[in-house]
């Protein structure tokens, strides 16, 4: 317990610092508990998240950091990784490849690089799943893209079917 | 699993959050997170079982283990027993090998008090710290780790504020708090090391798995409760300049049936180039003596 107040409180210390470095991710404590974060990430550019900002909740467990954080997506994503329901993320580092030499900021990259690179032979959103299995870009791209324009647009007044 | 198949999806249109709803309701609230939490638990259940480090046992309770087994194995218990006289089990949680030598050498300087050999691997540990460094680990994420090792070493020697019984030892051992932070710094030195190296450990690795370096050290020495193989203990003998002799007890034996008990000396590559002569005792008879059954490391005292 002790212990991972210290850690988390090192990577608070540490997220002020790298605020300017990485753009893409904004990481937020929450003010009376420093167990619960959330973050805003950008969705990386040439992907049908492109434009979005999604937002994650991170609930960092007492055996922190020789446990994993427990991520999800509080924003709705259609992505093969992502549950459409309830946001969890199956994502190996979250689960059984875990390990202390990741962070809370290192944990949100990982989920960017998911994003851009989903691995549809494990899905959690089989919808999904079968698109991009099928070979059917287009449709996952434009599902994708209009959950985004729906769900991740700081102005959703502007939805555009197309 | 089950999953949606059946749905044809129409991109552009909404109805499949819909639909989906109802149907998937109830594997729906079964998730990861609670397939993560029956597995800690189960491992929770095994873990009463067996202490992180158990008590030391005289070798016939190995030999009793065995008692109608494979003749094989018999006969080279009874081969071991004269060399060795004890065997301490650990838990076979994936870590087995971390925590064997951890509690083998913390042990060691308890009973020897050798100050020369603790100001030598802290000298090492202080390399693994650059090392990890100059890898690119934020220093925050091991630092910890670290830190909890040296404190261990501090509190073995006597004489200190900090000095600590052999009970105390056990009883660390078995902390949860203390004995997994240890082992976690044990990997990173590991991990570090095998990085370091990654040309020398390249062929190596890839004879275990199809991966990378860096993919093998994220996936298989990095997270808790990856079992350790000749790659790891290469690394972290190595690394800490500590030998380490493995004693294997399998069923294998020679063409003519003849039974010995085969072990490997994993001594440190910096013994072996330079300064051969300050190493060359220690390098002969390596103090750390663990006892190899397939997947399995427990620590072995020599007579």
């Amino acid at each position: 317990m002790q212990a991972s107040r210290a850690r988390l409180f090192k990577e608070y210390k540490e997220v002020q610092r790298e605020k300017v470095a990485d753009p893409d991710i904004q990481l937020v404590c929450d003010d009376s508990n420093i167990f619960k974060w959330t973050a805003l990430i950008k969705g990386p550019s040439e992907t049908p998240y492109d434009g979005g900002v999604f937002q994650l909740a991170f609930s960092v467990p007492e055996q922190y950091p020789l446990q994993p954080p427990q991520v999800r997506f509080l924003t709705k994503i259609f992505h093969p990784n992502v549950h459409f329901k309830t946001g969890e993320i199956c994502l190996d580092i979250l689960k059984n490849a875990w390990s202390p030499a990741w962070t809370l900021q290192s944990v949100c990259r990982a989920i960017i690089a998911l994003m851009a690179h989903p691995e549809p032979d494990s899905p959690l959103n089989c919808d999904s799943g079968n698109l991009l299995r099928s070979g059917d870009i287009r449709g996952y791209q434009s599902m994708a893209r209009m959950y985004t324009r729906l769900a991740a647009m700081p102005k959703k007044g502007e939805l555009v079917f197309r | 699993m089950q999953n949606q198949d059946g749905h044809v999806v129409e991109s552009g249109t909404e109805t499949i959050t819909s639909t989906k709803a109802s149907e998937i309701e109830d594997w729906a609230n079964f998730r990861d997170d609670d397939i993560l939490q029956q597995q800690s638990a189960i491992q929770a259940e095994e873990a009463g079982k067996i202490p992180f480090v158990g008590d030391k046992e005289p070798l016939s309770s190995l030999a009793a283990e065995y008692k109608s087994g494979n003749p094989i194995l018999v006969e080279k218990i009874n081969v071991l027993t004269e060399q060795y006289a004890a065997i301490r089990r650990t838990r076979g949680d994936g870590n087995c090998f971390f925590r064997s030598f951890m509690f083998a050498y913390l042990e060691h300087i308890l009973q020897t008090q050798d100050r020369a050999e603790v100001d030598r691997i802290t000298a090492n540990v202080e390399q693994c710290r650059k090392t990890l460094l100059s890898l690119g680990y934020a220093e925050f994420t091991f630092e910890d780790f670290f830190a909890l090792f040296l404190e261990q070493l501090e509190s073995v020697l006597s004489g200190t504020e900090a000095s600590i019984s052999h009970d105390e030892l056990v009883q660390r051992s078995r902390d949860q708090s203390i004995s997994d932070y240890v082992v976690m710094f044990f990997r990173f030195i590991t991990s570090g090391e095998i990085r370091k190296r990654s040309e020398f450990f390249e062929p190596f690795v890839q004879g275990l798995t199809n991966t990378s370096v860096e993919q093998f050290c994220k996936s298989s020495v990095e997270p808790m409760g990856e079992e350790s193989d000749h790659v790891h203990i290469t690394a972290l003998s190595d690394a800490l300049g500590v030998p380490i002799r493995i004693v294997y007890l399998d069923r294998s034996c020679d063409d003519k049936g003849s039974v010995s008990v085969n072990h490997h000396d994993f001594t440190p590559a910096a013994c072996q180039v330079t300064n051969a002569n300050s190493c060359a005792t220690q390098a002969a008879k390596p103090f750390i003596n663990l006892l190899y059954r397939p997947g399995h490391y427990d620590i072995l005292y020599p007579k």
